[in-house]
């Protein structure tokens, strides 16, 4: 990138050839006001807030689109442009209902901010008022039309970002509006994913979340953390606005990334949600079918005491979540792997770890990384599905595909035992049987690799053939399977998916740290479905339901801790000892994401209830047990898969004797 | 080609076609069949004369008669007097008033004596349907002359040279453009021609469409050779299916003929063209909103930079030109650049098509040279105007050009002095007014229509073009103030300047033009409450002049609002302030009693 410089309001200023007036104008920190402009969406020029005057130029110009050049002299502040932007200001609150000391927003609005900024003390013109529609009929998201200033921002998140392309315009002129679906409102939109990012980032209370109105206005917050969400694995990074102790809005972090600060509605929604549970919060022992409090010290003599004679004859278990952090795996490892040696332990997804890391395996050994960071599904070209329904497994992956499908004109091709998740962008869509997967993958492979293939699977095969940066997203219902995820890593190399971090495969893992979970916690084989336990940990986060294999272990097993912040049932019930744990949003800690990253996740507000640290509790319990705190021999994320060899240089590997 | 004695030619423009000219066709056809002349006279449907005004319009060559409102009852008349005893029909030949009782030939009309007609060169003389006639008059020399002896270097000097600028409104030098797009990097490029046509009243892009189709084709075919390009895209106004019909066919014609497809008279230039419909709106014929539309997106225009010849259609680099500008294309590579400079101003060369309408005697569509005044377009091509009343102002450059005065009568018409009076050449819409043309309501009626079609994208024009009209209709209704007049100026100055696209930037020009030169009448709705033209309704008097009355009654039995209290022996009376202005009385009184001030 070569730099230019150029004269803002009299200022040297250097930037880079390609940006735009407004982006060399920020570097330097020249203030220019902006409505439409919003940092990761297309920039329109519609408001023509940004504008400037350029020497030697008699047209005024929008900054945020036009490109600077080297040695451009550029004023922003003259007299002409105060007062036009001010008419501008004056004839949107002139054209809609802006009468702030009844709009939920008021406070937290850029059409305010910059009417006060710009001294708009009165409207010239007529305030017209006319009644436009307030659609309220999505239970989580409202659209007041009259508060709407056109700014498009809605519209171009969600084309550009969730790719959900919902959102357009209606009619000409003065009347022009916001509508869904080209004509529905947004309650009876079948595009809309209720995913909250128009909310996000409409300036103005026009479109706003019932959950978050009138809760505080942004400045009267306490805090705003930057933390990441841990509901999958790809822990999207949040900030959550605290008052008073609660979450009263969550948003993503918008900016330049991938994901463009989206969240999926899961994201936007149950962290507020959360802290509304029922908690548990103070050490519980059961005493029939009612339990009772008891101390910390107590409850863990209680549990040591029965875990002894367990571990003595093979019978103790542990059963740990996924969605802890790093820094809490590591901790349960040395407790459970090191100072115990105890064979039972995993966690709740093992299996399908187990089946990915064993399909991975051949990879693996060639000293390469078998996958590829998720938002790289954003930039490729072809994407094949396996089984894969990334708006369940990692929702915000299921807005890449449609983005680089849509707008990228990727194309997309669909492999699946069930109904296609993606219909009407789909480019071949093959149903299959589990039986024939493996079959049919390996055929494809065999096309791309220039073989004659059945008729139904040669577009594909070509298709494959002719992309530059193909991408495999597997399912996870296949780590069942781990030939089929070797036979999908070898079509991905077939095709030639090679990414700088690894080969262009995406496993849907479920948990948000999965990765973390391999070194750590993830066993070696399942004890769990035909366990005959005396004793059984059990740490849950209470944000996904255990399964019924889970739920049946526990009840099988004699005697059971949980481990868990929440009142959930049925696995509060389950119980003989019940400890309280911090809810994800009270801990800090780390996170191995899917999106190639170790991401931070930080304290939102403080533990409530009667909590220790984990790692206190751990400590507690070995020396109940008679032991000391081992250091963990193993740490989490570190090395996972961590590549000796380009992944160019990947070869296939042979399942089965080839014909 | 067979010989014929004789060639009946029958418009098939729009205008006639309306007026009849099918029938007249149709009888034309039977009745030389009757008589067993189809062998010695050929019926040919052609495109518009300009003159539709008077239409169904005829001309019976080898002579050039000209007949004008010619109906299917006149053909047995025409074959027996003309065609078979060479007699022409007087009574039928265009009549130009007492010093020209009648007038037998084409060329001898005073609306086509000043005319000097290059776009349309073709338009009313060959069948649009026939490629066989737009080759016999010369058609795909150029082309031909081009792909086998010249380089698109060449071929854009020749533009150059020619001085030929857009005649979609900007008026940008062609060649130069060209030449943007030529140096752009890419191996993708299109061509785009635009028929959108959207200007209410304008309908020269219509008749060259319907007319000549082939001049388009060969337009752009010129064109994607000097480019580099290999596709082609001619976006249509939906509401011409006439105009489609004829592209499709004359697509279809030159595909046959090698002169469309892969290389094109063996050599290695390819080019495909493809007939988009309009999506409808006039924001579309703005050149970016255009392009979206044809990408299938809503029709919004995007701000420029990225120009079209670096970034257009689908992101790859496009040119785009109006159809009167592709329409010029061949012939100034078939007789040189020069050629067309010679004609014309200093920085406005060559010809513009103008669409005369309003109050002038003869409307209809002209081709002049630059440089040509009003005043001998409105008087010596329009006949001057309508009742012979008084000319007050044009408004040219359709609805967001600028209305012009008396005293800029023997400016000569070129883009350089259109704009420095605030009006614009626009499409070459032309609209003549009389002293019953209230210039408020002028610049209302315009300014509806844009506000009405403003595309809704950014704050200036969408916010802005309402208030004016807010603005305007209080005036116009008697309740404006001085300082409105302000405020309305101070508002069409901001939309001109702040607005994204040329519709937001062009709006107020009626608004602000009518400001300019016509303030008095302004101040008269706003000061005295009164309408000098008479025909702002809320500004209305209407009363009996008592003098004049013969106490028939009969305004006040039609009056919807039995505002007009009296008898048979009294007499009647309006009483002002339960009239409604309605005009009903004005129209229905015998003896024009009722004055209206
Ligand atoms: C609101 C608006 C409407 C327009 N409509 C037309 C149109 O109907 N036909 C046309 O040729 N150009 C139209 N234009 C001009 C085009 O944007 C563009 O400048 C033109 O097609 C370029 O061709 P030219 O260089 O041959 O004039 C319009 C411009 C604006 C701003
Ligand atoms: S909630 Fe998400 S998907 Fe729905 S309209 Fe808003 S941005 Fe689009
Ligand atoms: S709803 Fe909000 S984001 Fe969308 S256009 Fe209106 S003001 Fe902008
Ligand atoms: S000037 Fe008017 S028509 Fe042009 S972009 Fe703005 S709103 Fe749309
Ligand atoms: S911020 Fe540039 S036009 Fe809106």
């Amino acid at each position: 990138m070569s730099e230019i410089t150029l004269v803002i309001d009299g200022v040297e200023c250097r930037g880079e050839k390609g940006d735009t007036i407004l982006e060399v104008a920020r570097k330097n920190d020249i203030y220019i006001p902006t409505l439409c402009w919003m940092e990761g969406l297309t920039p329109i020029g519609s408001c023509r807030m940004c504008v400037v005057e350029v020497e030697k130029n008699p047209k005024l110009l929008t900054a945020c689109t036009t490109p600077a050049v080297q040695d451009m002299r550029v004023s922003t502040k003259t007299e002409k442009l105060k007062k036009y932007r001010l008419q501008i200001l004056e004839l949107l609150f002139a054209g809609r209902n802006h009468f702030c000391m009844f709009c939920s927003q008021s406070g937290d609005c850029e059409l305010q901010r910059l009417a006060i900024e710009h001294g708009m003390d009165n409207v010239r013109y007529p305030f017209l008022y006319e009644s436009f529609h307030n659609d309220a009929t999505d239970p989580h998201i409202q659209i007041d039309h009259n508060r709407c200033i056109l700014c498009l921002r809605c519209i171009r998140v969600c084309a550009e970002k969730v790719g959900a392309h919902t959102l357009d315009l209606e009619q000409r002129g003065w009347g022009t509006n916001i509508v869904a679906d080209l004509g529905k409102k947004l309650g009876e939109s079948d595009t809309c994913i209720t995913c909250g990012a128009c909310a996000q980032v409409c300036p103005t209370g026009t479109i706003t979340l019932r959950d978050f109105v009138y809760r505080g206005r942004r400045n009267d917050c306490d805090d705003i953390v930057e933390s990441i969400c841990p509901l999958c694995s790809l822990g999207c990074r949040i900030k959550a606005w605290v008052r008073t102790g609660s979450v009263v809005r969550v948003e993503g972090l918008s900016g330049t990334s991938a994901d463009g600060g989206q969240l999926c509605q899961r994201g936007r929604w149950e962290l507020p949600k959360s802290t509304e549970r029922d908690r548990v919060t103070v050490p519980m022992i059961r005493t029939g079918s009612t339990f009772r409090e008891a101390s910390w010290d107590e409850a863990l003599t209680l549990a040591a005491s029965k875990m002894k004679g367990a571990l003595e004859s093979g019978k103790a278990a542990a059963l740990l979540s996924e969605l802890s952090t790093d820094e809490e795996l590591t901790v349960m490892s040395s407790f459970f792997r090191d100072t115990l040696k105890m064979d039972k332990v995993d966690g709740y997804y093992g299996n399908m770890l187990r089946g990915f890391v064993d399909g991975f395996r051949p990879f693996a050994d060639q000293g390469i990384r078998p996958f590829t960071a998720a938002h790289n599904i954003a930039s490729s070209d072809a994407i094949v599905l396996l089984d894969a329904n990334p708006q369940e497994e990692a929702p915000v992956a299921a807005s890449y595909i449609r983005v680089s499908t849509i707008l990228e004109r990727a194309k997309l091709v669909n492999i699946s035992t069930v109904k296609n998740p993606f219909e009407g962008i789909t480019d071949v869509d093959i149903r299959t049987t589990e039986k024939e997967m493996e079959d049919l993958i390996r055929t494809l492979r065999q096309g791309v690799e220039g073989q004659d293939v059945p008729e139904k699977l040669k577009e594909a095969a070509e298709l494959l053939k002719n992309a530059q940066k193909p991408v495999i997203v597997i399912g996870s219902s296949l780590a069942s399977y781990p030939s089929i995820v070797t036979e999908a890593v070898n079509l991905a190399v077939a095709s030639g998916a090679f990414f700088e971090d690894g080969l262009g495969v995406v496993p849907m893992l479920r948990a948000s740290n999965s990765l973390g979970a391999l070194n750590t916690v993830t066993g070696t084989k399942d004890w769990l479905t035909d366990s005959d336990l005396d004793f059984l940990y059990v740490l849950s986060t209470g944000m996904v339901d255990e399964d019924k294999r889970a739920l049946e272990a526990m009840s099988r097993a004699r005697f059971v801790v949980v481990h868990t912040p929440f009142m959930s049932h049925p696995l509060v019930n389950m119980a003989d000892v019940l400890l309280p744990a911090p809810a994800w949003y009270e801990r800090s800690g780390h996170y191995c994401t899917l999106e190639g990253e170790r991401r931070r996740m930080n304290m939102i507000v403080p533990p409530k209830g009667n909590v220790k640290g984990l790692s206190v509790i751990m400590k507690d319990l070995a020396a109940k047990l008679g032991h000391e705190l081992a250091q963990a021999s193993a740490a989490p994320c570190e090395n996972i898969y961590a590549s000796t060899a380009e992944p160019v240089a990947a070869r296939t590997v042979s399942m089965k004797e080839e014909g | 080609m067979a010989m014929y004695r004789s060639h009946v030619l029958i418009c098939g423009g729009t205008g006639c076609v309306s007026n009849g000219a099918t029938e007249v066709t149709e009888a034309m056809r039977k009745e030389l069949a009757r008589r067993d002349l189809t062998g010695e006279v050929l019926v040919v449907p052609t495109g518009c004369h300009g003159m539709c005004e008077m239409g169904p319009i005829m001309v019976v060559y080898p002579e050039g008669t000209f007949y004008s409102r010619v109906t299917a009852e006149d053909v047995p008349e025409i074959v027996e007097e003309h065609i078979y005893k060479g007699r022409p029909v007087e009574r039928l030949m265009y009549s130009g008033g007492e010093e020209m009782p009648t007038v037998p030939h084409y060329k001898d009309i005073p609306f086509y004596g000043k005319q000097h007609r290059i776009a349309l060169k073709n338009c009313g003389y060959i069948n649009p349907d026939n490629i066989e006639e737009y080759i016999s008059r010369g058609g795909y020399e150029a082309l031909a002359k081009a792909i086998t002896s010249m380089t698109p270097v060449q071929v854009i000097d020749e533009l150059k040279a020619s001085g030929l600028r857009g005649r979609g409104g900007g008026g940008f030098p062609t060649g130069l453009k060209w030449s943007f797009c030529a140096a752009a990097k890419g191996d993708k490029k299109y061509v785009i021609c635009n028929a959108d046509e959207g200007d209410p009243g304008a309908f020269m892009d219509r008749s060259i469409l319907e007319g000549d189709p082939h001049a388009i084709l060969e337009g752009m075919l010129l064109g994607a050779f000097a480019m580099g390009a290999n596709e082609g895209y001619i976006y249509c106004r939906a509401e011409y299916p006439l105009a489609i019909q004829r592209l499709k066919t004359a697509i279809e014609q030159a595909e046959n003929y090698g002169l469309l497809g892969e290389n094109i008279m063996d050599t290695p230039f390819s080019f495909t063209v493809h007939v988009k419909e309009g999506a409808g709106a006039f924001v579309c014929g703005e050149e970016t909103a255009l392009m979206a539309s044809i990408e299938g997106q809503r029709g919004m225009p995007r701000p420029r930079p990225p120009f079209p010849a670096n970034s257009g259609l689908w992101g790859l680099p496009t040119n785009i030109n109006n159809v009167e500008t592709w329409a010029n294309v061949a012939q100034i590579i078939a007789h040189g650049g020069e050629w067309y400079a010679a004609m014309g101003t200093e920085k406005s060369k060559g010809t513009k098509v103008f669409a005369l309408t309003g109050k002038v005697k003869h409307t209809g569509l002209v081709e002049v040279p630059m440089g040509i005044t009003l005043r001998e377009i409105i008087f010596d091509i329009g006949g001057g105007i309508l009742n012979d009343r008084k000319f007050k102002a044009v408004q040219i450059g359709g609805p967001s050009g600028g209305c012009l005065t008396e005293e800029h009568l023997d400016t000569p018409v070129s883009y350089e002095t259109l704009t420095a009076l605030g009006a614009i050449m626009g499409s070459g819409g032309l609209v003549v007014m009389d002293e019953d043309n209230c210039m408020v309501d002028v610049a209302k009626f315009f300014l509806e229509f844009t506000q009405k079609e403003s595309c809704g994208k950014c704050s200036p024009c969408r916010e802005g073009t309402k208030h004016m009209l807010l603005l305007l209709n209080k005036i116009s209704e008697g309740n404006g103030t001085m300082e409105d007049l302000e405020t309305l100026e101070n508002l069409a100055n901001m939309v001109q300047e702040m607005s994204l696209c040329g519709l937001g930037q062009t709006a107020p020009n009626p608004v602000l033009t009518t400001l300019r030169y016509f303030r008095d009448e302004y101040v008269a709705h706003i000061r005295d409450k009164k309408c000098p033209a008479g025909a702002c309704t809320a500004l209305l008097e209407y009363s009996i002049l008592q003098d004049v009355c013969r106490k028939c009654g009969i305004c006040a039995r039609n009056c919807p609002v039995h505002c007009i209290p009296g008898d048979r022996t009294s007499g009647y009376v309006i009483e002002t302030e339960r009239c409604i202005r309605c005009g009903t009385c004005f129209e229905k009184c015998p003896f024009g009693a009722i004055e209206k001030k």
